[in-house]
């Protein structure tokens, strides 16, 4: 029994995150959210907005997994999981946000002028001014074959 | 699960350790693998709440505006103590585990119940969000009839907003009700130095629940 007590309590000092650290964790996650909320107060423009929110959202996500969750004195297995998890979701992100942003280049401007048709179509499903791109592009007998052997 | 009353109180004022299952050499070994275990159920979750991201940035980039002006019809300073409370309520489950581990199972019993409690105030503070919005109507799909939105994707967005923030609602019940049970455990004294595990499992889904919110928070009420 006493070999088991050293044991562990070896185990320990080595994977030990105190309750001083935890609570300065604790700390400098709560100035991180005023400061989230301080650069949305600033003017600056919406992609930027975006870039500062998520950039500290990132910084709190990382000091909460290190701190919190152990992974900075966890095993490696478990560090491997978690950041494929996350390698994952952003390829999903980035080729989802990709696909969306070049597939239909004039479906943004063309929201605007039509915003009462669009409110009532939402809930068919239909995508935001795909309905109007592609009349624009169907030009030919092949776009609009290709239209038909879609549905 | 082996029932608590078949275990011993050790001498240091702890119940012993389960016994350990065969196929396991040591009980740092089990430890381990439960933790291991977790941690690809907690890959799981993010992959989970990946899709509700990539559909919010996706409808964010086809309505921009539409999703601007919900956002300022979002109440930041709710939003704000939620995420304060959701931080606390991950402190308070940290030294938890810590004390499970040190074998201060009374201290880490009470730290558990503050963990819950703040759980439970940030359902409170939701519903008294949710109220709101259903009194505005301000809701998804056909159901929307909030005049104040007036770009085009206003329902889009709060498809989004109740989902989200839905979705994440249910994980903070099911993260109450863990951390209930293994609050619980504590009063009878588990755990221990060599025997902590759930209290561990129960906080590092609790922390989840709180990452998801450190990304909502900013996207739905700030940007």
């Amino acid at each position: 029994m006493a070999t088991t007590t050293s044991h562990a309590a070896a185990t320990h000092a080595k994977h030990e995150t105190g309750p001083g650290r935890l609570v300065l964790n604790w700390l400098v996650l709560c100035g991180l959210t005023f400061a989230t909320f301080g650069f949305s107060q600033v003017h600056m423009s919406p992609s930027m907005h975006l870039a500062a929110a998520l950039s500290i959202s990132t910084v709190k996500v990382v000091l909460v997994v290190l701190i919190f969750m152990h992974l900075w004195h966890g095993e490696g297995i478990n560090r491997i999981v978690f950041v494929t998890s996350f390698v994952f979701l952003l390829l999903l992100m980035f080729f989802v946000m990709a696909d969306a942003a070049t597939r239909f280049p004039l479906s943004n401007s063309r929201i605007p002028s039509m915003p009462v048709v669009d409110q009532k179509m939402m809930p068919t499903g239909m995508p935001p001014g795909m309905s109007s791109v592609r009349q624009g592009h169907s030009d030919g007998p092949g776009a609009s074959s290709g239209e038909a052997g879609k549905k | 699960m082996q029932s608590s009353a078949a275990r011993k109180m050790t001498a240091e004022g702890w119940l012993e350790p389960p016994p350990l299952p065969h196929h396991y050499d040591t009980l740092e070994n089990h430890q381990g693998a439960l933790r291991f275990g977790m941690w690809l159920f907690l890959g799981t979750e993010v992959l989970l709440f990946a899709g509700i991201f990539v559909g919010y940035f996706t409808f964010r980039h086809y309505f921009p505006e539409a999703f601007e002006q919900s956002a300022r019809h979002l109440s930041v300073p709710l939003g704000t103590a939620n995420t304060l409370l959701l931080l606390t309520s991950s402190l308070t489950v940290a030294l938890a585990h810590y004390n499970a581990e040190h074998g201060k199972n009374r201290n880490a019993f009470w730290l558990l119940l503050a963990s819950v409690t703040m759980g439970a105030g940030f359902l409170g503070i939701k519903a008294v969000e949710y109220t709101e919005k259903f009194h505005e109507g301000a809701l998804p799909g056909k159901f929307f009839s909030f005049n104040e939105i007036t770009a085009p994707g206003g329902p889009v967005f709060y498809v989004v907003y109740f989902f989200s923030t839905g979705l994440h609602a249910l994980h903070v019940i099911v993260g109450m009700s863990l951390l209930t049970w293994v609050a619980i455990r504590c009063w009878r004294k588990e755990f221990s130095p060599t025997y902590y595990a759930p209290v561990e499992n129960a906080g590092l889904y609790w922390h989840l629940v709180d990452l998801v919110w450190i990304f909502l928070y900013p996207l739905l009420y700030l940007v």
